[in-house]
Protein backbone atom coordinates (compact mmCIF):
# COMPACT_ATOMS: atom_id res chain seq x y z
CA UNK A 1 0.00 0.00 0.00
CA UNK A 2 1.49 3.50 -0.97
CA UNK A 3 1.72 6.33 0.99
CA UNK A 4 -0.84 8.24 -0.83
CA UNK A 5 -3.35 5.09 -0.19
CA UNK A 6 -2.86 4.68 3.33
CA UNK A 7 -2.96 8.51 4.31
CA UNK A 8 -6.34 7.57 2.19
CA UNK A 9 -7.39 5.10 4.60
CA UNK A 10 -6.73 6.76 7.29
CA UNK A 11 -8.71 9.81 6.61
CA UNK A 12 -11.97 7.52 6.14
CA UNK A 13 -10.70 5.48 8.79
CA UNK A 14 -11.05 8.95 10.89
CA UNK A 15 -14.16 10.18 9.62
CA UNK A 16 -15.74 6.78 10.66
CA UNK A 17 -14.47 6.86 13.75
CA UNK A 18 -15.45 10.50 14.16
CA UNK A 19 -19.18 9.40 12.89
CA UNK A 20 -19.25 6.53 15.55
CA UNK A 21 -19.08 9.50 18.26
CA UNK A 22 -21.33 11.43 16.49
CA UNK A 23 -23.87 10.14 14.62
CA UNK A 24 -24.18 7.42 16.23
CA UNK A 25 -25.34 8.99 19.67
CA UNK A 26 -27.87 11.00 17.43
CA UNK A 27 -29.67 8.53 16.05
CA UNK A 28 -29.73 5.89 19.12
CA UNK A 29 -31.29 3.20 17.30
CA UNK A 30 -31.66 0.06 19.25
CA UNK A 31 -29.92 -1.87 16.77
CA UNK A 32 -27.21 0.82 15.74
CA UNK A 33 -24.40 1.63 13.29
CA UNK A 34 -21.26 0.57 14.25
CA UNK A 35 -18.93 3.17 12.33
CA UNK A 36 -15.80 1.11 14.07
CA UNK A 37 -16.63 -1.90 13.22
CA UNK A 38 -16.70 -0.59 8.98
CA UNK A 39 -13.82 1.41 9.60
CA UNK A 40 -11.50 -1.81 10.93
CA UNK A 41 -13.09 -4.06 8.24
CA UNK A 42 -12.09 -0.59 5.48
CA UNK A 43 -8.54 -0.59 7.21
CA UNK A 44 -8.32 -4.34 7.47
CA UNK A 45 -8.73 -5.40 4.09
CA UNK A 46 -5.52 -3.10 2.85
CA UNK A 47 -2.89 -3.88 6.12
CA UNK A 48 -1.24 -7.03 6.43
CA UNK A 49 -3.38 -9.29 9.47
CA UNK A 50 -0.61 -8.26 11.88
CA UNK A 51 -1.38 -5.27 11.55
CA UNK A 52 -5.15 -5.02 11.22
CA UNK A 53 -5.00 -7.10 14.80
CA UNK A 54 -3.22 -4.14 16.37
CA UNK A 55 -5.54 -1.62 14.33
CA UNK A 56 -8.76 -4.07 15.65
CA UNK A 57 -6.47 -4.07 18.91
CA UNK A 58 -6.28 0.03 19.30
CA UNK A 59 -10.31 0.68 18.06
CA UNK A 60 -11.30 -1.91 20.64
CA UNK A 61 -8.96 -0.41 23.06
CA UNK A 62 -10.73 3.30 22.34
CA UNK A 63 -13.94 1.46 22.63
CA UNK A 64 -13.53 0.17 25.79
CA UNK A 65 -12.21 3.05 27.87
CA UNK A 66 -15.46 4.28 27.44
CA UNK A 67 -17.47 1.39 28.46
CA UNK A 68 -14.81 -0.12 31.26
CA UNK A 69 -17.24 -2.73 32.78
CA UNK A 70 -16.08 -5.09 30.10
CA UNK A 71 -12.64 -3.32 29.69
CA UNK A 72 -10.52 -5.88 27.09
CA UNK A 73 -13.80 -7.16 25.52
CA UNK A 74 -13.62 -4.77 22.91
CA UNK A 75 -10.30 -5.00 22.09
CA UNK A 76 -10.40 -8.87 22.02
CA UNK A 77 -13.55 -8.79 19.50
CA UNK A 78 -11.70 -5.99 17.10
CA UNK A 79 -8.13 -7.98 17.13
CA UNK A 80 -9.96 -11.48 15.91
CA UNK A 81 -12.61 -9.76 13.78
CA UNK A 82 -9.20 -7.01 12.04
CA UNK A 83 -7.34 -10.43 11.94
CA UNK A 84 -9.31 -12.64 10.39
CA UNK A 85 -11.12 -9.87 8.03
CA UNK A 86 -7.17 -9.04 6.52
CA UNK A 87 -6.42 -13.10 5.89
CA UNK A 88 -9.79 -14.08 4.48
CA UNK A 89 -9.24 -10.92 2.30
CA UNK A 90 -5.45 -12.46 1.42
CA UNK A 91 -7.37 -16.15 1.02
CA UNK A 92 -10.54 -15.53 -1.03
CA UNK A 93 -10.09 -11.76 -3.07
CA UNK A 94 -13.15 -10.44 -4.29
CA UNK A 95 -13.64 -6.72 -5.05
CA UNK A 96 -17.42 -7.52 -4.78
CA UNK A 97 -19.95 -5.26 -2.34
CA UNK A 98 -22.30 -7.61 -1.75
CA UNK A 99 -19.22 -10.30 -0.68
CA UNK A 100 -17.75 -6.35 1.53
CA UNK A 101 -21.34 -6.30 2.96
CA UNK A 102 -21.48 -9.72 3.59
CA UNK A 103 -17.65 -9.47 5.36
CA UNK A 104 -18.80 -6.26 7.22
CA UNK A 105 -22.28 -8.15 8.49
CA UNK A 106 -20.34 -11.39 9.55
CA UNK A 107 -17.74 -9.23 11.18
CA UNK A 108 -20.00 -7.34 13.33
CA UNK A 109 -21.45 -10.16 14.37
CA UNK A 110 -18.52 -11.87 15.71
CA UNK A 111 -17.66 -8.90 17.18
CA UNK A 112 -20.82 -8.89 19.31
CA UNK A 113 -20.62 -12.65 19.67
CA UNK A 114 -16.90 -12.25 21.84
CA UNK A 115 -17.89 -9.13 22.97
CA UNK A 116 -21.04 -10.20 25.16
CA UNK A 117 -19.64 -13.69 26.22
CA UNK A 118 -16.44 -11.93 27.17
CA UNK A 119 -18.18 -9.17 28.73
CA UNK A 120 -20.54 -11.44 30.59
CA UNK A 121 -22.77 -8.68 30.15
CA UNK A 122 -26.38 -10.56 30.01
CA UNK A 123 -27.10 -14.11 30.39
CA UNK A 124 -29.82 -16.83 29.51
CA UNK A 125 -32.71 -15.72 27.42
CA UNK A 126 -31.37 -12.09 27.11
CA UNK A 127 -28.02 -13.83 26.28
CA UNK A 128 -29.66 -15.43 23.26
CA UNK A 129 -32.13 -12.49 22.57
CA UNK A 130 -28.84 -10.15 21.95
CA UNK A 131 -27.15 -12.41 19.78
CA UNK A 132 -29.33 -13.77 17.10
CA UNK A 133 -31.98 -10.93 17.41
CA UNK A 134 -30.05 -7.41 18.39
CA UNK A 135 -26.76 -8.19 16.90
CA UNK A 136 -27.80 -9.68 13.35
CA UNK A 137 -29.94 -6.44 13.50
CA UNK A 138 -26.72 -4.63 14.33
CA UNK A 139 -24.66 -6.39 11.89
CA UNK A 140 -27.61 -5.91 9.27
CA UNK A 141 -27.55 -2.50 9.71
CA UNK A 142 -23.66 -1.92 9.93
CA UNK A 143 -23.26 -4.13 7.13
CA UNK A 144 -25.57 -1.71 4.58
CA UNK A 145 -23.85 1.18 6.00
CA UNK A 146 -20.80 -0.03 5.26
CA UNK A 147 -22.20 -1.00 2.05
CA UNK A 148 -23.08 2.48 1.06
CA UNK A 149 -19.48 4.02 2.27
CA UNK A 150 -18.09 1.54 0.24
CA UNK A 151 -19.89 2.24 -3.20
CA UNK A 152 -19.22 6.12 -1.85
CA UNK A 153 -15.69 5.86 -1.58
CA UNK A 154 -14.72 2.97 -3.98
CA UNK A 155 -13.10 5.71 -6.47
CA UNK A 156 -10.65 6.62 -3.48
CA UNK A 157 -10.00 3.12 -2.29
CA UNK A 158 -7.44 0.40 -3.35
CA UNK A 159 -8.11 -2.68 -2.57
CA UNK A 160 -5.00 -4.98 -1.46
CA UNK A 161 -4.07 -8.23 -3.43
CA UNK A 162 -2.29 -10.77 -2.45
CA UNK B 1 11.03 -14.83 -0.84
CA UNK B 2 9.34 -17.94 0.24
CA UNK B 3 11.51 -17.22 3.67
CA UNK B 4 10.18 -13.32 4.03
CA UNK B 5 6.74 -14.54 3.62
CA UNK B 6 6.68 -16.85 6.02
CA UNK B 7 8.56 -14.67 8.54
CA UNK B 8 6.09 -11.74 8.06
CA UNK B 9 3.70 -14.30 8.31
CA UNK B 10 4.75 -15.55 11.36
CA UNK B 11 5.09 -12.03 12.50
CA UNK B 12 1.42 -11.51 12.11
CA UNK B 13 0.41 -14.49 13.95
CA UNK B 14 2.54 -13.04 16.92
CA UNK B 15 1.04 -9.38 16.34
CA UNK B 16 -2.32 -11.22 16.61
CA UNK B 17 -1.47 -13.61 19.23
CA UNK B 18 0.09 -10.45 21.24
CA UNK B 19 -3.03 -8.72 21.14
CA UNK B 20 -5.55 -11.11 22.40
CA UNK B 21 -3.03 -11.68 25.34
CA UNK B 22 -3.02 -8.33 26.17
CA UNK B 23 -6.55 -8.36 25.51
CA UNK B 24 -7.08 -11.19 27.96
CA UNK B 25 -5.00 -9.86 30.47
CA UNK B 26 -6.96 -6.16 30.05
CA UNK B 27 -10.26 -8.67 30.47
CA UNK B 28 -8.53 -10.25 33.95
CA UNK B 29 -7.59 -7.09 35.51
CA UNK B 30 -8.86 -6.32 38.45
CA UNK B 31 -11.14 -2.93 38.55
CA UNK B 32 -8.39 -1.06 40.82
CA UNK B 33 -5.93 -1.59 37.94
CA UNK B 34 -8.05 -1.47 34.67
CA UNK B 35 -9.95 1.80 35.84
CA UNK B 36 -6.75 4.03 35.87
CA UNK B 37 -5.72 2.48 32.27
CA UNK B 38 -9.14 4.06 31.38
CA UNK B 39 -9.02 7.07 32.90
CA UNK B 40 -5.60 7.65 31.44
CA UNK B 41 -7.39 6.56 27.74
CA UNK B 42 -10.09 8.49 27.75
CA UNK B 43 -8.52 12.14 29.38
CA UNK B 44 -5.24 11.68 26.42
CA UNK B 45 -6.16 9.75 23.30
CA UNK B 46 -10.01 9.30 23.56
CA UNK B 47 -10.79 12.77 24.68
CA UNK B 48 -11.55 14.48 21.39
CA UNK B 49 -13.97 11.27 20.75
CA UNK B 50 -15.57 11.71 24.31
CA UNK B 51 -15.97 15.23 23.60
CA UNK B 52 -17.93 14.65 20.34
CA UNK B 53 -20.11 11.91 22.18
CA UNK B 54 -21.30 13.77 24.76
CA UNK B 55 -21.71 16.86 22.52
CA UNK B 56 -23.63 14.73 20.31
CA UNK B 57 -25.59 13.24 23.29
CA UNK B 58 -26.34 17.10 24.13
CA UNK B 59 -27.69 17.86 21.09
CA UNK B 60 -29.90 14.65 20.85
CA UNK B 61 -31.32 15.72 24.63
CA UNK B 62 -32.19 18.97 23.01
CA UNK B 63 -33.58 17.50 20.37
CA UNK B 64 -35.76 15.05 22.26
CA UNK B 65 -36.34 17.60 25.04
CA UNK B 66 -37.81 20.09 22.40
CA UNK B 67 -39.62 17.77 20.63
CA UNK B 68 -41.17 16.54 23.72
CA UNK B 69 -41.97 20.45 24.74
CA UNK B 70 -43.77 21.46 21.97
CA UNK B 71 -46.22 18.26 22.51
CA UNK B 72 -46.45 19.26 25.60
CA UNK B 73 -47.40 23.01 24.28
CA UNK B 74 -49.99 21.22 21.69
CA UNK B 75 -51.21 19.55 24.05
CA UNK B 76 -51.70 22.50 27.02
CA UNK B 77 -53.52 24.65 23.42
CA UNK B 78 -55.54 21.89 22.80
CA UNK B 79 -56.38 21.07 25.80
CA UNK B 80 -57.22 24.85 26.24
CA UNK B 81 -59.42 24.83 22.89
CA UNK B 82 -61.52 21.97 24.50
CA UNK B 83 -61.76 23.87 27.97
CA UNK B 84 -63.13 26.74 26.75
CA UNK B 85 -65.68 24.57 23.64
CA UNK B 86 -66.48 22.23 26.95
CA UNK B 87 -67.51 25.11 28.71
CA UNK B 88 -69.70 26.79 26.15
CA UNK B 89 -71.33 23.15 26.09
CA UNK B 90 -71.39 22.45 29.32
CA UNK B 91 -73.47 26.35 29.58
CA UNK B 92 -75.31 25.62 27.01
CA UNK B 93 -76.30 22.12 28.04
CA UNK B 94 -77.84 23.31 31.67
CA UNK B 95 -79.64 25.70 29.67
CA UNK B 96 -81.15 23.13 27.84
CA UNK B 97 -81.71 21.19 30.54
CA UNK B 98 -83.68 23.58 32.86
CA UNK B 99 -85.42 24.68 29.26
CA UNK B 100 -86.56 20.66 29.01
CA UNK B 101 -87.51 20.56 33.30
CA UNK B 102 -89.73 23.54 32.52
CA UNK B 103 -91.13 21.81 29.96
CA UNK B 104 -91.62 18.51 31.18
CA UNK B 105 -93.11 17.14 28.23
CA UNK B 106 -93.65 17.61 24.30
CA UNK B 107 -89.93 18.14 23.17
CA UNK B 108 -87.74 15.90 21.43
CA UNK B 109 -83.76 16.91 22.15
CA UNK B 110 -81.82 16.79 19.36
CA UNK B 111 -78.07 17.90 18.14
CA UNK B 112 -77.46 20.68 16.01
CA UNK B 113 -74.94 20.03 13.31
CA UNK B 114 -74.05 22.72 11.12
CA UNK B 115 -73.33 22.61 7.35
CA UNK B 116 -69.46 21.20 6.17
CA UNK B 117 -69.85 24.20 3.58
CA UNK B 118 -68.74 27.21 5.78
CA UNK B 119 -71.39 29.88 5.49
CA UNK B 120 -71.53 33.73 5.92
CA UNK B 121 -75.02 33.32 6.55
CA UNK B 122 -76.49 30.39 8.30
CA UNK B 123 -80.03 29.02 7.00
CA UNK B 124 -80.62 25.38 7.88
CA UNK B 125 -79.15 23.49 10.34
CA UNK B 126 -79.32 19.37 10.24
CA UNK B 127 -81.05 17.66 13.49
CA UNK B 128 -79.92 14.75 14.88
CA UNK B 129 -83.62 13.38 15.37
CA UNK B 130 -86.32 12.40 13.16
CA UNK B 131 -89.29 11.57 12.35
CA UNK B 132 -88.44 8.02 14.75
CA UNK B 133 -88.38 10.76 17.40
CA UNK B 134 -91.87 12.42 16.92
CA UNK B 135 -90.82 15.04 14.91
CA UNK B 136 -92.94 16.36 12.06
CA UNK B 137 -92.52 18.92 8.94
CA UNK B 138 -93.09 22.49 10.63
CA UNK B 139 -92.14 21.34 14.13
CA UNK B 140 -90.59 24.31 15.81
CA UNK B 141 -87.16 23.91 16.98
CA UNK B 142 -85.97 26.37 20.19
CA UNK B 143 -83.39 26.83 22.37
CA UNK B 144 -83.06 27.86 25.91
CA UNK B 145 -82.58 31.67 24.53
CA UNK B 146 -85.77 30.93 22.09
CA UNK B 147 -87.12 30.71 18.58
CA UNK B 148 -84.36 29.07 16.13
CA UNK B 149 -86.65 27.80 13.45
CA UNK B 150 -88.68 24.99 12.30
CA UNK B 151 -88.27 22.02 10.58
CA UNK B 152 -88.58 21.70 6.89
CA UNK B 153 -87.58 17.93 6.06
CA UNK B 154 -88.09 14.92 8.10
CA UNK B 155 -86.54 11.66 7.28
CA UNK B 156 -86.53 9.10 9.96
CA UNK B 157 -83.61 9.31 11.69
CA UNK B 158 -82.41 13.22 10.70
CA UNK B 159 -84.33 16.33 10.13
CA UNK B 160 -83.49 19.78 8.37
CA UNK B 161 -84.52 22.77 9.91
CA UNK B 162 -84.73 26.40 8.29
CA UNK B 163 -83.74 28.44 10.60
CA UNK B 164 -85.29 32.50 11.13
CA UNK B 165 -82.72 33.27 9.03
CA UNK B 166 -83.68 31.70 5.88
CA UNK B 167 -85.77 33.95 3.48
CA UNK B 168 -89.13 31.51 3.72
CA UNK B 169 -88.88 32.35 7.71
CA UNK B 170 -91.83 33.38 8.90
CA UNK B 171 -93.36 34.00 12.79
CA UNK B 172 -96.73 35.46 14.03
CA UNK B 173 -95.54 37.80 16.69
CA UNK B 174 -96.31 40.51 19.40
CA UNK B 175 -95.11 42.67 22.07
CA UNK B 176 -94.29 41.17 25.58
CA UNK B 177 -97.48 43.64 26.85
CA UNK B 178 -99.86 41.77 23.73
CA UNK B 179 -101.14 45.31 22.42
CA UNK B 180 -98.94 44.98 19.18
CA UNK B 181 -98.98 42.09 16.72
CA UNK B 182 -97.33 41.44 13.24
CA UNK B 183 -95.17 38.59 11.56
CA UNK B 184 -91.33 38.43 12.12
CA UNK B 185 -89.28 38.16 8.55
CA UNK B 186 -85.70 38.17 8.05
CA UNK B 187 -84.15 41.05 7.74
CA UNK B 188 -82.66 40.74 4.35
CA UNK B 189 -81.70 44.22 2.83
CA UNK B 190 -78.51 44.81 4.68
CA UNK B 191 -77.10 41.44 4.44
CA UNK B 192 -76.94 39.08 7.62
CA UNK B 193 -73.94 38.03 8.78
CA UNK B 194 -72.38 41.36 8.33
CA UNK B 195 -71.83 44.40 10.96
CA UNK B 196 -75.52 43.58 11.86
CA UNK B 197 -74.91 39.94 12.63
CA UNK B 198 -78.59 38.36 12.43
CA UNK B 199 -81.56 40.37 12.67
CA UNK B 200 -85.07 40.32 11.91
CA UNK B 201 -87.78 42.24 10.96
CA UNK B 202 -91.44 42.84 12.59
CA UNK B 203 -93.89 43.44 10.35
CA UNK B 204 -97.53 44.92 10.18
CA UNK B 205 -97.38 46.31 12.90
CA UNK B 206 -100.60 48.71 13.73
CA UNK B 207 -99.82 52.74 12.92
CA UNK B 208 -101.28 53.32 16.37
CA UNK B 209 -99.02 51.43 18.32
CA UNK B 210 -95.47 52.05 19.05
CA UNK B 211 -93.13 49.87 20.08
CA UNK B 212 -89.73 50.80 22.23
CA UNK B 213 -86.48 49.59 22.16
CA UNK B 214 -85.50 47.14 24.20
CA UNK B 215 -88.78 45.63 24.50
CA UNK B 216 -89.04 41.45 23.95
CA UNK B 217 -91.08 40.25 21.27
CA UNK B 218 -92.45 37.26 21.58
CA UNK B 219 -94.30 34.27 19.59
CA UNK B 220 -98.19 35.17 19.72
CA UNK B 221 -99.72 31.32 19.11
CA UNK B 222 -101.34 32.12 16.13
CA UNK B 223 -101.10 30.58 12.91
CA UNK B 224 -100.75 27.19 15.02
CA UNK B 225 -96.77 26.86 14.35
CA UNK B 226 -94.93 28.44 17.19
CA UNK B 227 -96.61 28.41 20.62
CA UNK B 228 -97.35 31.34 22.05
CA UNK B 229 -95.01 32.74 24.31
CA UNK B 230 -91.06 32.10 23.29
CA UNK B 231 -88.95 34.74 23.14
CA UNK B 232 -88.55 36.17 19.20
CA UNK B 233 -85.91 38.81 19.63
CA UNK B 234 -85.78 42.94 21.43
CA UNK B 235 -86.76 45.44 19.08
CA UNK B 236 -83.80 47.71 18.07
CA UNK B 237 -85.53 50.61 16.20
CA UNK B 238 -88.25 51.06 13.65
CA UNK B 239 -87.59 50.70 10.12
CA UNK B 240 -89.07 53.28 7.30
CA UNK B 241 -90.83 51.58 4.95
CA UNK B 242 -93.01 52.79 2.21
CA UNK B 243 -96.19 51.55 3.93
CA UNK B 244 -97.94 54.52 6.08
CA UNK B 245 -100.97 52.23 7.57
CA UNK B 246 -98.27 49.71 9.16
CA UNK B 247 -94.62 50.02 11.24
CA UNK B 248 -91.85 47.71 10.51
CA UNK B 249 -89.51 46.97 13.45
CA UNK B 250 -86.04 46.03 13.71
CA UNK B 251 -85.64 42.90 15.81
CA UNK B 252 -82.14 41.35 17.62
CA UNK B 253 -82.79 37.91 17.99
CA UNK B 254 -82.39 36.27 20.78
CA UNK B 255 -80.36 33.25 19.27
CA UNK B 256 -77.28 33.53 17.78
CA UNK B 257 -77.43 30.49 15.17
CA UNK B 258 -74.12 30.38 14.47
CA UNK B 259 -73.57 28.99 17.75
CA UNK B 260 -76.71 26.78 18.08
CA UNK B 261 -75.75 23.07 19.20
CA UNK B 262 -78.15 21.77 20.57
CA UNK B 263 -82.02 22.55 20.17
CA UNK B 264 -85.42 21.12 21.29
CA UNK B 265 -88.27 20.24 18.67
CA UNK B 266 -91.17 20.67 19.68
CA UNK B 267 -93.68 17.93 18.87
CA UNK B 268 -96.82 18.73 17.96
CA UNK B 269 -98.76 18.11 20.90
CA UNK B 270 -96.65 20.54 22.58
CA UNK B 271 -97.22 22.90 19.94
CA UNK B 272 -100.64 23.47 20.73
CA UNK B 273 -99.61 24.13 24.47
CA UNK B 274 -99.03 28.03 25.12
CA UNK B 275 -95.66 28.37 26.84
CA UNK B 276 -95.97 31.26 28.71
CA UNK B 277 -95.17 29.36 32.08
CA UNK B 278 -92.08 28.22 30.78
CA UNK B 279 -90.45 31.46 29.73
CA UNK B 280 -90.80 33.11 33.12
CA UNK B 281 -90.46 36.62 31.40
CA UNK B 282 -93.36 35.93 29.26
CA UNK B 283 -95.58 34.93 32.25
CA UNK B 284 -94.97 37.76 33.92
CA UNK B 285 -95.79 40.29 31.26
CA UNK B 286 -99.23 38.17 30.64
CA UNK B 287 -99.90 37.97 34.11
CA UNK B 288 -99.89 41.86 34.20
CA UNK B 289 -102.05 41.99 30.48
CA UNK B 290 -104.42 39.43 32.93
CA UNK B 291 -104.98 42.03 35.58
CA UNK B 292 -104.89 45.12 33.18
CA UNK B 293 -108.17 43.46 31.14
CA UNK B 294 -109.60 42.05 34.55
CA UNK B 295 -109.42 46.02 35.93
CA UNK B 296 -111.14 47.20 32.51
CA UNK B 297 -113.94 44.41 33.10
CA UNK B 298 -114.02 45.35 36.84
CA UNK B 299 -114.86 49.11 35.95
CA UNK B 300 -117.23 48.68 33.30
CA UNK B 301 -119.38 46.54 35.66
CA UNK B 302 -118.88 49.14 38.15
CA UNK B 303 -120.42 51.96 35.45
CA UNK B 304 -123.16 49.64 34.67
CA UNK B 305 -124.26 49.35 37.74
CA UNK B 306 -124.02 52.95 38.42
CA UNK B 307 -126.55 53.22 35.78
CA UNK B 308 -128.97 50.66 37.16
CA UNK B 309 -128.97 52.45 40.44
CA UNK B 310 -129.45 55.79 39.03
CA UNK B 311 -132.42 54.30 36.89
CA UNK B 312 -133.94 52.63 39.64
CA UNK B 313 -133.72 56.12 41.62
CA UNK B 314 -135.30 57.72 38.50
CA UNK B 315 -138.50 55.08 38.67
CA UNK B 316 -138.68 55.53 42.44
CA UNK B 317 -138.99 59.66 41.60
CA UNK B 318 -141.49 59.32 39.73
CA UNK B 319 -143.42 57.41 42.70
CA UNK B 320 -143.52 60.24 45.05
CA UNK B 321 -145.87 57.79 47.30
CA UNK B 322 -143.54 54.93 47.48
CA UNK B 323 -140.33 56.99 47.75
CA UNK B 324 -141.55 58.43 50.80
CA UNK B 325 -140.70 55.85 52.82
CA UNK B 326 -137.72 56.33 55.21
CA UNK B 327 -136.94 53.52 57.46
CA UNK B 328 -136.47 51.66 54.11
CA UNK B 329 -134.12 53.46 52.77
CA UNK B 330 -132.27 56.09 55.37
CA UNK B 331 -131.34 53.78 57.65
CA UNK B 332 -129.21 51.49 55.54
CA UNK B 333 -127.87 54.82 53.78
CA UNK B 334 -126.65 56.03 57.51
CA UNK B 335 -125.02 53.30 57.61
CA UNK B 336 -123.10 52.40 55.02
CA UNK B 337 -122.28 56.23 55.12
CA UNK B 338 -120.32 55.26 58.20
CA UNK B 339 -119.30 52.51 56.79
CA UNK B 340 -117.81 53.05 53.30
CA UNK B 341 -115.54 55.83 54.38
CA UNK B 342 -112.25 54.72 54.17
CA UNK B 343 -113.69 52.72 51.25
CA UNK B 344 -112.42 54.51 48.51
CA UNK B 345 -109.27 54.56 48.97
CA UNK B 346 -108.65 51.13 49.47
CA UNK B 347 -110.65 50.06 46.49
CA UNK B 348 -108.43 52.63 44.39
CA UNK B 349 -105.34 50.62 45.25
CA UNK B 350 -107.02 47.28 45.14
CA UNK B 351 -107.26 48.11 41.55
CA UNK B 352 -103.69 48.72 40.98
CA UNK B 353 -102.21 45.69 42.66
CA UNK B 354 -104.46 43.30 41.81
CA UNK B 355 -103.19 39.60 41.23
CA UNK B 356 -106.49 37.87 42.04
CA UNK B 357 -108.87 40.00 40.10
CA UNK B 358 -111.84 37.40 40.22
CA UNK B 359 -111.66 38.00 44.19
CA UNK B 360 -110.98 41.61 43.94
CA UNK B 361 -113.65 42.16 41.74
CA UNK B 362 -116.30 40.21 43.73
CA UNK B 363 -115.56 42.76 46.52
CA UNK B 364 -115.39 45.19 44.21
CA UNK B 365 -118.90 44.60 43.23
CA UNK B 366 -120.40 44.41 46.51
CA UNK B 367 -118.81 47.82 47.58
CA UNK B 368 -119.86 49.31 44.68
CA UNK B 369 -123.87 48.64 45.41
CA UNK B 370 -122.78 50.01 48.67
CA UNK B 371 -121.40 53.51 47.17
CA UNK B 372 -124.17 53.70 45.21
CA UNK B 373 -125.83 54.49 48.65
CA UNK B 374 -122.87 55.63 50.01
CA UNK B 375 -122.59 58.69 47.23
CA UNK B 376 -125.81 59.29 47.80
CA UNK B 377 -125.02 59.79 51.45
CA UNK B 378 -122.33 61.76 50.49
CA UNK B 379 -123.96 63.96 48.75
CA UNK B 380 -126.90 64.02 50.99
CA UNK B 381 -124.59 65.35 53.68
CA UNK B 382 -122.97 67.91 51.57
CA UNK B 383 -126.35 69.50 50.22
CA UNK B 384 -127.58 69.71 53.99
CA UNK B 385 -124.81 69.27 56.42
CA UNK B 386 -126.91 69.47 59.28
CA UNK B 387 -129.73 67.61 58.78
CA UNK B 388 -130.48 64.29 59.33
CA UNK B 389 -131.76 61.84 57.10
CA UNK B 390 -135.49 62.96 55.83
CA UNK B 391 -137.52 61.10 53.70
CA UNK B 392 -137.29 63.73 51.03
CA UNK B 393 -133.45 63.92 51.02
CA UNK B 394 -133.93 60.67 48.33
CA UNK B 395 -135.62 62.93 45.79
CA UNK B 396 -133.14 65.30 46.11
CA UNK B 397 -130.34 62.39 45.60
CA UNK B 398 -132.07 61.66 42.85
CA UNK B 399 -129.17 61.64 39.31
CA UNK B 400 -131.89 64.07 37.47
CA UNK B 401 -131.60 66.31 40.41
CA UNK B 402 -127.77 66.42 40.55
CA UNK B 403 -127.41 66.46 36.93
Amino acid sequence: MSWTNAVRTAVICAILIVLHYTLRPLLAWRASIDFLIIALMFGSVRMRPGLAALFGFALGLVSDSLSPGAFGAAALGMSVVGFGASWLKAVFFADNLALNGFFIFLGKWTFDLIFILVGHRVHGGELFMQIVVWSSHAAAVTALAGVLAISLLRPLMEVRTA
Amino acid sequence: MARATRLSSRVDFLLFVGCVIFSTIALVLPTQMREPIAESLRRSLVAPLVGLQSNAERWRTAWQLSEERTARLDSAVMRGFNAVALQTENDELRKLLGLGARMRTGFVPAEAVHNAVREDVVTTLTLTAGTKAGIKVYSPVVSPEGVVGLVQNADPAISIAILFSHPDFRASAMSGDGTAFGIVYPHLQQGLGGGGGYLLELRGVPFRTTLTPGMMIYTSGLGGTFPRGIPIGIVMRELKTAEGWTRTYLLQPSVNPARVTSVMVLTPQRSEVRLDNVWQRVARVDSATRNVVAAGDSLLRRAAADSARRAAAATALERPDTSARPPAVTPAATRDSVRATPRPARRDSGAVRRDSARRDSVRRDSARRDSVRRDSARRRDSTRPDTTVRRDSTYHDSPTTLR
